[in-house]
């Protein structure tokens, strides 16, 4: 056992309104820059969508990733022979034009330009070349489209689906969405890191962080290709890749990183989590239909003493194992299961994990005999001559769930390597807390059927007060629990700091040196 | 320290040493110095008193000439050619080719024209003129051809000829253009012509191409031979002349190694994945 701790974090899909909040305080910080404007740490997608850059999800064109070979793991489109072969000539890279050509406006031509018989117009200008643009797509250029030919219905996602199942999807009575803010997952077992030619890329031991070294990067773009999330970006002005560094400036100084900070919805999450590293290659090397439950078997329990003494020989400080304890992203993971990571199958480990989103899969489209309500209208009203009903009622208790009108195929190919099972499992807990929450606060469901619904998916009411309580109520310090980073004893292990004691400010007052001889 | 002190002291003293030595110069001296900077510069191509080499015989060349027109003309040939003078062009008609320019003072000059004069009719008599040599040996034919080519190096390192020189020769492919083309340069030169070059070239690109790097003897004498050779067998020569074979050659070989790197770029990615949804797009002008 080599227990090591990791930042991990979870996003509650149910909660997120897409305000996009994230992706601009993100923005604001880190990528505000020349060579950086294309990019997005942080992003938030429309899903069933395309995402960003364009269909990343599509390993047969972007291969990124993990592929399982005979005996073990390989990278699929970069690593030491493919790299090698590829160094000079990276044949799988997305372009400019799979992000989107970021731009600007002449703003200034609006108040600068001469009188003449017509209005000035601020015209867009490339940010990369400086010209005059069409523009042709921008950050979250399919935003809300969810049933559009271009983005929605190519989803990378809707292959598993038949197309008969594709097609009721976007029946427009039947259309809905949601949203995926996506950030660095900043993985256990990270393609990007494996990719480097250069050893650029590295993940902090402290806190399992990954980042790329910018002295050490030679702009090989390996990583761009190698990360299946394509959250590594190449800044074509310093000629470095840059990627989410998930606030760590802020983390070390017990902040939380500005894109969770900032989350309007309150939807993410963030906490340590302790992981046996002994078994990364074990699970990642695992069959698809295993990969979750062996993810979630190497999260190590933080009040098992086995653990914790590990975790003290590895030299993790108390207050670090303490957080572990209380780490929200503990609880959603491992304790309720409720969240399970995006795209398994890349086989990179992703600490990011998500709570599957229940409402558009709990509503149904119910066909009901309108007739007599409308024979009550007035005759110069309007008739709707069609007989669905958005239905939200927890009348019948999973049926719901199996009818749903967003087809399970659809998450379980994104959360859960194709597997239904699990995604139904999550699901099933979600809507039992929400009917046992129904029975306490509005009253209409009766207490042995709101008990029954908890039983079944073997949740206590204090689990599910638990879990209500962090969904609904949780305040900051709850969604947050940053350990403490110790810089202090990082640098006692670079140099020696009595040296240095007594050596701030000016320094000690030195007479001048006469003139002359 | 004290060491250095000394050391200085020491220089300083052979500095007066010297000093002194230039004060009272004889006149033994400054032929001395001639015969020098004759050896260097000079005897490659011209002898005192022993016949026409690369150029003409040096003897008497003080009363041929007035000493201005010396100065001149060693200095730069090429310019007193062409400002017209009737003996310059009369040399360039007999000895067709201009001698190279030579970096060296007023006083060098003198001193080698006074080593001239003293030794202008002496040493004439003293050396019998070097006979040439008959027929020579196949091996050193065989060697002189290896070392033309770069086959064999150079013992002392210099660059081999076919660097810079051609010969028509059956067995010399594709020699260099840079300088001049050696297939009769026996004839026009002799042999001692050849080998005083060889020994010592006056030519300002070959004395800085083997700066350092002189020929030893046993390879002058191959060279020699194998230009004689060359020299006297060019008539029955057919070297085998690839012209626009090598150039079809070539441009074959780049139409395969473009297509090899076609074949590398088969598997890129071409297009942008938006590029249908673009292509659509309304364009402005």
């Amino acid at each position: 056992m080599d227990i090591r701790s990791q930042i991990s974090m979870v996003f509650h899909l149910d909660k997120c309104i897409g305000c996009h909040t994230c992706s601009v305080a993100c923005k604001n910080i880190w990528t505000d820059r020349k060579g950086a404007e294309y990019m997005w740490w942080n992003n938030v997608e429309t899903k069933p969508g395309t995402g960003y850059p364009t269909k990343w999800e599509d390993q047969s064109i972007y291969k990124g990733g993990w592929e399982k070979t005979d005996d073990g793991i390989a990278l699929k489109g970069a690593g030491k022979q493919k790299g090698l072969l590829n160094i000079f000539h990276n044949p799988n890279m997305p372009m400019i034009d799979d992000y989107y050509e970021p731009f600007t406006y002449k703003y200034l031509d609006l108040i600068e330009a001469p009188a003449g018989d017509d209005q000035p117009t601020a015209r867009p200008v490339s940010l990369i070349t400086g010209k005059p643009i069409d523009i042709k797509m921008g950050p979250n250029w399919d935003d809300d489209l969810s049933g559009t030919q271009d983005y929605a219905r190519n989803d990378p996602n809707l292959k598993n689906l038949s197309l008969a199942e594709q097609e009721a999807m976007f029946q427009l009575e039947r259309m809905a969405f949601f949203y995926l803010p996506r950030i660095c997952n900043h993985c256990l077992n990270p393609a990007c890191v494996a990719s480097c030619p250069s050893g650029a890329i590295y993940k902090r031991g402290e806190d399992g962080v990954v980042l790329i070294n910018q002295n050490v990067c030679r702009a090989w773009r390996m990583c761009v290709t190698a990360c299946p999330y394509k959250k590594s970006y190449y800044n074509w002005n310093t000629g470095k890749s840059e990627k989410c560094i998930l606030c760590y400036p802020r983390i070390e100084a017990g902040l939380a990183p500005a894109c969770m900070h900032s989350c309007v919805g309150r939807i993410r999450y963030l906490g340590v989590i302790l992981y046996d590293a002994d078994r990364i290659h074990e699970v990642a090397s695992a069959s698809d239909k295993d990969l979750i439950d062996k993810h979630m078997n190497i999260l190590m329990n933080p009040f098992d003493p086995e653990v914790i003494a590990s975790a003290k020989k590895n030299g993790i400080a108390d207050s670090t194992i303490h957080a572990a304890q209380n780490s929200p992203t503990y609880k959603f993971v491992k304790k309720w299961k409720l969240a399970l990571p995006l795209h398994a199958e890349f086989r990179t480990l992703p600490m990011l994990f998500y709570v599957p989103p229940l409402l558009p899969v709990m509503a149904s489209l119910k066909e009901v005999n309108q007739s007599k309500q409308n024979e009550k209208l007035n005759p110069i009203a309007k008739v709707w001559d069609d007989n669905w009903l958005y239905d939200t009622s927890t009348e019948e208790l999973w049926g719901t769930i199996a009818q749903a009108r967003f087809p399970l195929k659809y998450l379980a190919s994104l959360f859960s390597a194709g597997d239904e099972e699990k995604v139904k499992e999550r699901l099933k807990k979600l809507m039992a807390v929400r009917i046992y929450r129904r029975f306490k606060t509005v009253g209409d469901i009766p207490e042995k059927k709101a008990h029954d619904v908890l039983k079944d998916v073997g949740y206590t009411p204090e689990m599910a007060d638990e879990v209500y309580c962090l969904t609904s109520l949780a305040k900051f310090d709850d969604r947050f629990v940053i350990p403490a980073a110790h810089r202090e004893q990082a640098i006692e292990m670079l140099e020696f700091t009595g040296d240095k004691k007594g050596s701030t400010g000016f320094g000690f007052k030195e007479e001048t040196m006469e003139r002359g001889l | 320290m004290m060491y250095q002190c000394f050391i200085v002291h020491k220089n300083i003293v052979g500095f007066f040493v010297a000093a002194g030595l230039f004060l009272f110069v004889p006149t033994g001296f400054t032929q001395e110095l001639g015969k020098e900077i004759f050896t260097q510069k000079c005897s490659a191509c011209h002898s005192i008193g022993k016949g026409r080499l690369v150029g003409p015989d040096l003897a008497g060349v003080n009363d041929r000439r007035s000493e201005g027109w010396l100065l001149k003309f060693i200095k730069s040939p090429q310019a007193v050619i062409n400002s017209g003078d009737p003996v310059a062009k009369a040399l360039f008609e007999e000895f067709k080719m201009v001698m190279p320019d030579q970096a060296l003072s007023d006083k060098q000059i003198r001193d080698i024209l006074s080593f001239i004069k003293k030794n202008g009719i002496s040493s004439s008599a003293s050396t019998p003129p070097v006979a040439l040599a008959g027929p020579v040996p196949q091996h050193e034919i065989e060697l002189g051809r290896n070392l033309f080519q770069g086959k064999v190096r150079f013992a002392n390192g210099g660059p081999s000829c076919t660097s810079c020189h051609h010969v028509k020769n059956d067995a010399v492919i594709g020699g260099g253009i840079l300088a001049r083309e050696l297939t009769t340069v026996f004839s026009r030169m002799g042999g001692e012509g050849v080998r005083a070059i060889l020994g010592g070239p006056p030519f300002p690109v070959m004395q800085a191409a083997y700066q350092g790097m002189p020929f030893t003897d046993d390879e002058i004498r191959a060279l020699v031979g194998f230009l004689q050779h060359a020299d006297q067998e060019h008539a029955y020569q057919q070297p085998r002349d690839y012209g626009w074979g090598l150039f079809g050659a070539g441009v074959g070989g780049v139409a395969v190694l473009m297509g090899f790197y076609c074949m590398i770029g088969r598997r890129r990615k071409k297009q942008s994945v938006n590029q249908d949804i673009y292509d659509r797009q309304i364009k402005s002008e």
